[in-house]
């Protein structure tokens, strides 16, 4: 089926594309970017990483939630032409290379804190950032970091719960940072 | 649809992009939502990322805050607690990551917290434009807005004796201005010397109070002074309804959480 011509398809299919750097769960990667590539359709379309959900595309349901130079953001706010050449973390970065999961990830599992798994990498993102910047939160600092990312699931308690015990596990074991992806991205709020 | 997105290196370089026909972009968390919808007019962006603009300087008696700084990172700053609470209750942490504070300047109520903060703090904002640099008064800022192809590049104020953020929403965390009140005050003896109000939810932009204020001078910080100065503001605020609370229950809450303020109780 032809368009008419001067539809807003049509106009996007001559906007130049420009490629984009980004540093990726510690990898150099390349892709091709149109001025409307949001970070999430670079992510996912781009780099196939598709662990990052699109939910809303409004910033308001956290689903999309990565770490943009360590800093939890939600990534389809982010036109990815203005983040060339920056590090990012997203939810298939937090396992180590051989594919073992994370502190934090082995939480959500045991505490049973996904239902339908569509705002789990989001949720695993946000509570990741939280614990780097509070390894040992409490309660409310749990409920507050998470307060962007809606489960529609509603099965909010056993996530915060699963938080609460990948921190507890982080300090039995003496490690902080429970969730701390194997990259060497900067750590900690800025 | 956007058309272009030019990431200028500096504040010289932003400028000579502006000559286009172009949209500021800073944090991108209002004005992203809007575009990620299609049915939006071709438009070209200018993004703030790489303008240098960024960055907290706490002096003596004085803070700076540039543009581009995010809310995550005034909250991380353990020499801004005077703001901690207030961006604390703007959004979650991953849209705070992203938006910055010149941005929240121009969002529309019941959004812009900060925005109500910094006017009870008399912030002094900068300005960069074509003809160069000038400071204006927030309050004229966001009575007048800018010109065409200026920017704010930062902004600045003097901490008060006392500050006090107050924000009333329908949940604990991450859920927009149903009432806001910002106040900075001097106490001496138990009265109050000096008084700036502002508030948020209130009106079609944050609302400088003084009225309230003029109440509040002179007169012991105590129930019958807050309720006076509620009563006087009564013919300042303009409620309005949207989906999280109706003119009626803004203009009903207020007093109370006036006195939440002030008071603390």
């Amino acid at each position: 089926m032809t368009r008419p011509a001067g539809s807003p398809q049509e106009q996007e299919s001559v906007v130049p594309s420009q490629i984009v750097t980004l540093t990726v769960n510690g990898s150099p990667r390349e892709l091709i970017a149109r001025p409307s590539t949001t970070l999430l359709l670079a992510l996912r379309e781009g780099l196939g990483l598709t662990g990052t959900k699109r939910g809303c595309s409004q910033g308001a349901c956290g689903s999309c939630t990565v770490l943009l130079e360590g800093e939890p953001v939600v990534a389809c706010l982010v036109p990815v032409l203005t983040v060339d050449g920056a590090s990012v973390t997203t939810v298939e970065g937090l396992a180590d290379a051989d594919g073992g999961l994370s502190p934090l990830q082995e939480a959500f599992l045991d505490n049973f804190a996904q239902q339908c798994g569509f705002c789990t990498p989001g949720m695993l993102m946000s509570s990741c950032a939280l614990l780097r910047r509070a390894p040992a939160p409490d309660r409310d600092e749990v409920e507050e970091a998470l307060s962007g990312n809606v489960c529609r699931c509603t099965g909010y308690e056993p996530i915060v719960g699963a938080v609460l015990d990948a921190a507890e596990r982080s300090r039995v074991v003496g490690r902080s940072g429970a969730g701390v992806a194997t990259s060497d991205v900067p750590v900690g709020g800025h | 649809m956007l058309t272009a997105v030019v990431v200028p290196e500096g504040l010289e370089a932003v400028q000579a992009a502006l000559v286009e026909e172009s949209r500021l972009l800073a944090g991108g968390t209002d004005l992203m939502p809007r575009l990620n919808d299609r049915a939006t007019p071709p438009t070209r962006l200018v993004s703030l990322r790489r303008a240098g603009l960024d960055g907290i300087a706490v002096g003596a008696d004085a803070v700076r805050i540039g543009a581009t700084t995010t809310l995550a990172r005034i909250e991380d700053d353990d020499r801004l607690t005077i703001l901690r609470g207030c961006v604390r209750s703007i959004a979650a942490r991953p849209v705070r990551g992203l938006a910055t504070v010149a941005g929240n300047l121009f969002v529309r109520q019941p959004h812009g917290d900060l925005a109500v903060a910094l006017l009870a703090l008399d912030a002094e904002v900068e300005i960069h434009g074509p003809g160069g640099p000038r400071a204006q008064r927030l309050d004229q800022v966001l009575a007048a807005g800018l010109a065409p192809q200026e920017l704010v590049t930062g902004v600045r104020f003097t901490p008060p004796q006392t500050f006090r953020y107050h924000k009333a929403a329908r949940r604990r965390f991450n859920s927009a201005s149903i009432v806001t009140v910002a106040a900075a005050l001097t106490v001496v003896d138990g009265v109050v010397r000096d008084a700036r109000i502002a508030l948020g939810g209130l009106g079609p932009r944050p609302l400088r109070c003084e009225t309230a204020e003029g109440v509040l001078v002179g007169r012991p910080l105590d129930e019958p002074t807050v309720r006076d100065a509620a009563r006087a503001a009564e013919t300042v605020i303009e409620p309005f309804d949207d989906a999280y609370a109706s003119a009626w229950y803004r203009r009903r809450v207020f007093p109370v959480h006036l006195r939440r303020a002030l008071l603390g109780r």
